[in-house]
């Protein structure tokens, strides 16, 4: 569904510009925040359906930018991407609709955003592939 | 098995009391044959009367049970027999009379022998004993037996150095998968973006929507991630180095000054000229010079990398007591010290936003510093004036087979 809004959050450039870039061209909206305390600001004004969450980063991380959101009474989904170990430990801990783990190929996390929104893939393209 | 009557330890003594044999029960007659029932009774301690000449006078059931002879086989006997031989024949026995009648008293715990040739660990407390004219008459003589007690004091003591030795080696565990945990996600990271970069790359050109700026800026990302994925590689390999070269130092003297010059001079040729200011004093170390290279290296590049080029970065050296100490000083942003020990791998300081640092560098200089026997330490000038790193070395590193 063309439109949904994805809050990226990561303190590598790099990769936080290619997956937003990859993402919007998939027909999501998507911003950019490089850690718990921006992605909070970014989500006061701009309130998203998804936020795709590291979970080491210096200012604020998953578990404190979890517990702020919850105290300001948002409930944004979130999806775990991360080079962490014990993953799934922590999905339980904050909640989180899933988990990616770093590196990761683009099918896998689409597949796993898309399964996060509850929407179907608008112009997915790399999946028919990745299944050959 | 009777204390000898003959003993004359019934006068009063001039040094201080400490044996049995000078308590206040022996200075009235009557009693005396009492205090003698009630010594010879004691079976813990052996109380035994010795000539000024060194021979046994009087024996108790203690000193039975605990030397192996019977009165009669031992009364008259020089009290050499007691002794080790090699204690006899260092004088030992004449000596601790000699040593006792000086000083008034004479204690030691040392090896002694029974009849039957087996040692055991005495306490032994040794007082003479002088008549009222101050003539030497004798040495009263105790003795404990403290084989039992020295061997659980050893065990505890083993037993301590185990537990000690256990616990160092399963920190020594836990911070090796600390850091592999921590070098496993630094790793991860930079593939990540590589890997990214690549699929983006792939859905573009399958889209046809591959144009040259895109493929320029993609290919750019993918540089950054090896390039970061080469220098995080690079410091591990260091790190592992460091681990496996423990007990290989490549110590010579050197001239600190030329090296520290040296390496600021290397900073100084690829950035603002003028930005590293050195101040040095000739000191002649013991180090190895490779790895202080390193030392000196990592902490100027810290330096450079957490201020801005416009601020200075001041290295200096000046000799100490007993060794050097190199400064190295930035007017950045100093360390967020919330907690992380910049000399933890990948302890980044909480104020470190950007990931241009590996994390490993402080860590590398401080195991370099520790093997060399000095110590690093940082403190942030006063607020908000930036970092300064405290590097001693001593003028020699401790001896290669101690590290």
């Amino acid at each position: 569904m063309r439109g949904r809004r994805i809050l990226v959050v990561d303190d590598d450039a790099t990769l936080r510009e290619t997956l937003a870039e990859i993402l919007t061209e998939d027909g999501f909206e998507v911003r950019g925040a490089r850690d718990g305390r921006e992605a909070l600001d970014q989500l006061e004004t701009w309130p998203a359906d998804l936020v795709v969450l590291d979970l080491m980063m210096p200012v604020m991380d998953a578990d404190a930018f979890n517990a702020a959101q919850q105290r300001a009474g948002r409930r944004t989904p979130i999806l775990i991407v991360s080079a962490a170990p014990h993953l799934s430990e922590a999905a339980d801990r904050i909640g989180a609709v899933g988990i990616v783990s770093k590196p990761f190929r683009i099918h896998e996390l689409r597949e796993k955003v898309i399964r996060g929104l509850g929407v179907q893939p608008p112009n997915g393209t790399l999946e028919s592939r990745a299944s050959n | 098995m009777a204390i000898n009557p003959q003993a004359r330890a019934t006068r009063a003594p001039r040094s201080p009391a400490r044996s049995p044999a000078r308590s206040p029960a022996l200075e009235h007659r009557p009693d005396a044959h009492a205090f003698r029932l009630l010594v010879n009774a004691v079976v813990d301690y052996a109380i035994y009367l010795i000539s000024p000449d060194g021979r046994v006078q009087s024996w108790n059931r203690g000193a039975e049970r605990i030397k192996g002879y019977r009165a009669a086989e031992i009364i008259g006997k020089p009290i050499s027999a007691f002794y080790t031989p090699e204690d006899a024949a260092a004088g030992r026995p004449e000596h601790n009379l000699r040593a006792a009648e000086e000083r008034g008293h004479f204690t030691e715990q040392a090896w002694r022998v029974r009849k039957d040739g087996t040692r055991f660990w005495a306490d032994i407390v040794l007082t003479p004993l002088r008549d009222e004219q101050g003539t030497l008459t004798g040495f009263a003589k105790v003795t404990r037996d403290l084989t039992e007690r020295r061997a659980s004091e050893d065990r505890e003591r083993q037993l301590a150095v185990e537990h000690e030795a256990r616990a160092a080696a399963e920190e020594a565990l836990r911070s090796r998968e600390r850091f592999l945990s921590i070098a496993s996600h630094e790793l991860r990271t930079p593939v990540a973006s590589l890997q990214l970069a690549i699929d983006a790359l792939l859905i573009r050109q399958e889209r046809g929507t591959l144009d040259t700026q895109r493929l320029d800026e993609l290919l750019h990302r993918m540089e950054r991630a090896t390039e970061r994925m080469t220098r995080l590689l690079g410091e591990l390999l260091d790190v592992s180095r460091l681990n496996e070269g423990d007990r290989s130092l490549q110590v010579e003297r050197i001239e600190l000054a030329e090296l520290v010059g040296d390496v600021a001079d290397r900073f100084a040729e690829v950035g603002r000229p003028g930005r590293i200011v050195t101040r040095l004093e000739p000191v002649a170390i013991d180090v190895d010079a490779s790895r202080i290279d390193q030392v000196v290296s990592n902490l100027i590049d810290n330096a450079l990398k957490y201020s801005s080029d416009a601020e200075t970065v001041d290295v200096r050296l000046h000799k100490a007591d007993d060794g050097a100490v190199i400064e190295v000083f930035d007017a950045g942003r100093g360390i967020e010290m919330d907690g992380v020990d910049p000399f933890e791998p990948f302890g980044r300081g909480a104020n470190v936003t950007d990931t241009q640092g590996l994390g490993l560098g402080l860590f590398i200089a401080r195991q370099i510093v520790h093997r060399h026997g000095g110590t690093i330490t940082a403190t942030n000038r006063e607020a908000g004036a930036g970092a300064r790193f405290r590097v001693f070395l001593p003028e020699q590193p401790p001896s290669q087979s101690a590290a």
